[in-house]
């Protein structure tokens, strides 16, 4: 606002408070856990440097790798399932429609639920012997196709995919249905004066008007999912195998149930580099389809 | 309009501070810490500190809260401050808490892996001027879980076999077994009849991934190797996870896994799911810890049950009757109790491990350590699985091994029961990890 | 000739039926859709309050129908095993303190980075935005040792500070991006009134943003109520400790008491419906067209 810029003051007042908090109690303690990544220390013993022995260890260690590859899938299924599904359900529910706001409380109950009550109940869902998903497929005729979801170190992984886009779709509508309500009516309006149909006006009006909102959205969804934890932890374990085991939950054992504050710290260190990447990538990418 | 939002908005940022204020004064620093050493005495009292995992009413800890409550009712000047905090929870809080060398006066612990870095990083201290008081009650033998370097450091509340096989007699006789197989070859045949019966032969939920190393390998590594096996591993480098008999013990696991011995599930469901399985009567047997006693007993009062250790394998170089088990948890006084304070805490571990409390606890379907007269009245099965124990206890794998180790095994286990890895595989890399710890 | 007329008013009402038709059928599609949407979302919750009256063999052995025999011991069980009468005044406390400090410092930074250019501005926003990319429990140990040393340990400012500083980057992020969408000229009319910054902010911007204001406040709630791991390690004393402590009560070392346990987490989930539907307004009324009129 180049009128009022002329005072920085303001400025200062407003955004210190909020800075400071931020920088003391979330910058630093990333940053002391940063400092532990070049020590190895087991937190009950003295610290001792052992340079970057840590990442070292973190680049060949095969487990690292598949916990990368699988919090990628799991990024994957978020951006392209999670974000279109969300967005599809705002538009629907952006219209004046009877029960609307049951359908969207409703829609938003998976994020309010407990991971735990997610966990059991598709865990319920998906159990081999008395699934609902495999009972469904049996009864028409698909016996064949029944799998055991969570057991099979092939399929585990896109069945906790699945239940995330599940859980988060709600977060994301509740987004967009907020930026939906900043179009100013009048836009509609005109267009509808020239006779465009409602496809159109969703597609040349509503979505571009959006655009930021997506964005938005869709960096949240990156940098949700690569720290996600809760979901997996309580509804496979990593397991079978190492075969959901996405990065901060393999940080976390490191951490605390190995002890190795040290590497852990260094696991956490490659998540926030790969979450910047993955970000910056996109919101080039986003950016660019803006020109 | 703008006049209205302005009040409006005045109204929230008033509610706003209004909060944040009786937050601030309410709850604030006055009430900070009484956990340390620091502010010892309240008056004439003495508070103790004291962190343990009783948040579950189950009758062996309303035992152990009965205990304590006791004890302060005959010592009014002293003040055990409890906090119960979830098992998996706990071990993340007092990890993070020993970082910062802020661990309460009292901490409950676990003997062998678990206690090694408290150890180790001085955290604990030694318990052995007082041990004189309980030379009767508690025989030597059953303490060197908690003894280290060789100091006592906690002592044991409990035994815990973790590794019976609970069978459904009525299901057994079915099938044409009136009596336990004895060998490995005829539990094999067993487990062919259940399936051709479409009985779950036994139920396993190792979602945790735990159960198939603390239940199985434990008692079944020892079948074939032998009770020297996991501290040559360690010590001396006599023996090797690539030993033939070590890999042959895996190779049983693969082999149940392979034999369709348990539900098709086993790997999505946890080891309470496991227990209902049983206790439904869907599946024949189930290889589970004498934790699952007590809660078999409250839910399924009636039924038949008999239990039995893992039978002989063929070749092996253990003893066919024993049981791998692990004292249960303990009491650790933190090294910086001293005077007084350290005074109050002997007090209340004499009070605690009594005659009476090892007694309440039997009474709670749990086995002791303690040498005492079983009470009338306990359970059948209990006294069974006291008598299965009787024989020869040997180590469990996750109270020996490195705590890495065990995660490696753990997880190993699980992918050999899937066929992604192969027992020769985990084996090597065991012997890796246990190579690169030297 | 009157046969002409006769026909095409025929074929107008013909096409207006189909288009009446359609559009019916579009309308329920629609609601075939959301019926469907709506049910696949709210079936967990309805497991979760039926199973809350069964005993845990019964959960196993019956997972999905109606129980057959109705546990409604399993809330009283609840209520003392997650400490309920004391947990959840504190979990409210910390909750509602934490959004508000969060949302209200959130809004007012937001204000400066989306509405001002100056130097620094765009450094600024992206150094918050680093704080969606911390992974949480990398920073327990070391949290824990700064509140130690700041002597906030034990306390609740002690975890709503932190609550604060991990809420901010997500707040900032979605009112920035909102507030950056209003044209400038909003300002400009109300620095010619003789607005000051910080009217503008009060009684222009922030009513304007609304629906973002409701979006974060839903999900700040959400985020305090269910916080975990910073609450494990920095409390201490049982009468400060917050509600997901307690719910982690039921599971003990080898058994869980499912049936309790989801009757807690019935009681529990009832204050974020509540602020949920209570924002819900706000979130779907949008900019009343007039605010900007006045």
């Amino acid at each position: 606002m180049h009128i009022l810029s002329r005072n920085k003051w303001p400025i200062f007042i407003g955004l210190a408070p909020a800075l400071v908090i931020y920088l003391l109690f979330a910058i630093v303690p990333i940053i002391i856990s940063f400092y532990y990544s070049v020590m190895d220390w087991d937190g009950f013993t003295d610290m001792k440097f052992v340079g970057l022995e840590n990442f070292r260890e973190a680049l060949t260690d095969p487990i690292f790798w598949s916990s990368l590859k699988n919090n990628l899938l799991v990024v994957a299924a978020s951006v392209f399932g999670q974000i279109p599904i969300a967005l599809f359900f705002a538009l629907l529910l952006n219209r004046k429609l009877k029960g609307g706001k049951i359908f969207r409380t409703l829609g938003f109950m998976p994020v309010v639920i407990s991971t735990v009550i997610i966990s059991l109940v598709w865990g319920m869902m998906y159990n081999s012997r008395r699934g609902l998903f495999n009972k469904l497929l049996e009864a028409v005729g698909l016996e064949n196709l029944a799998q055991n979801w969570l057991g099979d170190p092939k399929w585990a992984m896109i069945s906790v995919c699945i239940t995330m886009v599940w859980q988060f779709v709600g977060l994301y509508l509740i987004i967009f249905l907020a930026a939906l309500q900043n179009i100013p009516q009048e836009i509609y309006e005109a267009a509808e004066i020239d006779g465009a149909s409602e496809m159109k006006k969703t597609r040349y009006i509503t979505l571009p008007m959006m655009r930021n909102s997506i964005i938005v959205a869709v960096i949240l969804c990156i940098s949700g999912s690569l720290r996600t934890f809760d979901l997996i932890y309580v509804m496979t374990s990593g397991g079978p195998g190492h075969s959901t085991e996405v990065l901060a939950m393999y940080m976390f054992d490191q951490t605390f149930s190995s002890t190795r504050y040290g590497y852990g710290s260094a696991l956490s260190l490659f998540i926030f580099f790969f979450s910047l990447l993955l970000v910056y990538v996109s919101t080039l990418v986003l950016k660019r389809k803006e020109t | 309009m703008l006049k209205k939002m302005k009040s409006r908005s005045f109204l929230v940022m008033m509610a706003f501070l209004l909060a944040l204020m009786t937050a601030c004064s309410g709850k604030g620093s006055d009430q900070a810490s009484g956990d340390n050493n620091a502010s010892a005495k309240d008056g004439n009292k003495i508070e103790l500190t004291f962190w343990n995992i009783w948040t579950d009413p189950s009758p062996q800890i309303e035992a152990s809260k009965k205990q304590v409550e006791a004890f302060m009712k005959e010592h009014p000047n002293i003040v055990i401050k409890q906090q119960n905090i979830p098992h998996d929870q706990y071990k993340v809080k007092v990890k993070t808490q020993a970082a910062g060398k802020q661990l309460p006066d009292l901490i409950q612990v676990w003997p062998g892996a678990e206690l090694k870095p408290l150890v180790d990083g001085k955290l604990i201290q030694p318990i052995d001027d007082m041990l004189s008081h309980w030379s009767d009650l508690l025989p030597e033998e059953k303490l060197g879980d908690y003894r280290m370097n060789g100091k006592q450091y906690a002592l044991p509340g409990s035994i815990t076999p973790t590794s019976l096989v609970y069978y459904d007699k009525d299901i057994l006789k079915n099938v044409g077994y009136d009596e336990f197989p004895n060998t490995y070859e005829e539990f094999k045949k067993l487990i062919a009849k259940l399936n051709d019966k479409k009985i779950i032969p036994i139920a396993l939920g190792n979602k945790a991934q735990w159960i198939l190393q603390s239940s199985y390998i434990s008692t079944i590594g020892d079948r074939l190797t032998g009770d020297q096996f996991l501290s040559s591993v360690l010590d001396s480098g006599d023996k090797k996870f690539t030993d033939e008999k070590f890999i042959q013990a895996v190779k049983v696991i693969k082999e149940l896994a392979d034999l369709k011995a348990f539900n098709e599930d086993f790997n999505s469901i946890d080891n309470v799911q496991h227990r209902d399985l049983f206790v439904l009567g869907e599946a024949a047997m189930m290889i589970d810890g004498a934790w699952s006693l007590g809660p078999l007993l409250k839910d399924a009062p009636d039924k038949n049950v008999g239990i039995a250790v893992f039978p002989k394998v063929e070749g092996g170089e253990g003893d066919p009757a024993a049981v791998s088990a692990v004292s249960g948890t303990g009491i650790a006084l933190n090294s910086e109790l001293k005077g007084e304070k350290l005074k109050a805490a002997q007090e209340f571990f004499e009070y605690f491990y009594s005659k009476e409390y090892f007694t309440e606890l039997l009474k709670a379907n749990v086995l002791v350590p303690a040498n005492i007269e079983p009470p009338a009245g306990i359970s059948p099965l209990l006294k069974e699985v006291s008598k299965l124990v009787s024989h020869k206890l040997v180590p469990v794998y996750d109270a020996t091994l490195p705590t890495n180790v065990t995660d490696i095994l753990n997880t190993g286990l699980q992918e050999v029961t899937l066929g992604t890895m192969s027992p020769e595989e985990l084996a090597e890399k065991l012997q890796k990890a246990v190579d690169k710890q030297k | 000739m009157e046969q002409t007329v006769y026909e095409k008013q025929s074929t107008i009402s013909l096409h207006e039926k189909q288009l009446k038709v359609r559009k019916y059928s579009k309308k329920s599609i629609i609601y075939l859709l959301l019926v469907i949407y709506a049910l696949v979302n709210a079936y967990p919750i309805f497991w979760m309050f039926l199973n809350s009256f069964k005993g845990n063999v019964e959960i196993s052995q019956n997972p999905f129908g109606f129980p057959i025999q109705w546990v409604f011991e399993n809330y009283k069980i609840a209520w003392e095993t997650a400490k309920l009468n004391t947990y959840f005044f504190n979990s409210l406390i910390v909750s509602f303190v934490s959004v508000a400090i969060t949302v209200f410092l959130g809004a007012l930074a937001s204000y400066f980075l989306a509405r001002f250019t100056f130097r620094s501005g765009k450094i600024m926003y992206s150094f918050f935005i680093f704080g969606l990319l911390i992974p949480i429990h990398a920073t327990l140990v070391p949290l824990f040792l700064l509140m130690k040393n700041l002597g906030l340990l034990n306390t609740h400012v002690g975890l709503i500070l932190p609550y604060i500083a991990f809420n901010l980057p997500i707040t900032i992020f979605i009112l920035v991006s909102f507030m950056k969408s209003f044209p400038t000229e909003i300002e400009e009319s109300a620095v010619m009134d003789g607005c000051g910054v910080f009217r503008i902010f009060w009684s222009i911007i922030l009513p304007m943003t609304k629906p973002a204001l409701a979006t974060v406040v839903i999900l700040n709630f959400i985020h305090c109520w269910n916080e975990f791991s910073f609450a494990l390690v920095l409390l201490n004393d049982e009468s400060l400790k917050t509600l997901p402590l307690g719910l982690a009560n039921f599971a003990g070392q080898y058994t869980t008491n499912y049936g309790a346990q989801m009757a807690g987490l019935s009681l529990a989930i009832i204050p974020t419906i509540i602020i949920y539907l209570l924002m819900e307004e706000h979130l779907v009324k949008g900019m009343t067209a007039g605010a900007v009129k006045g």
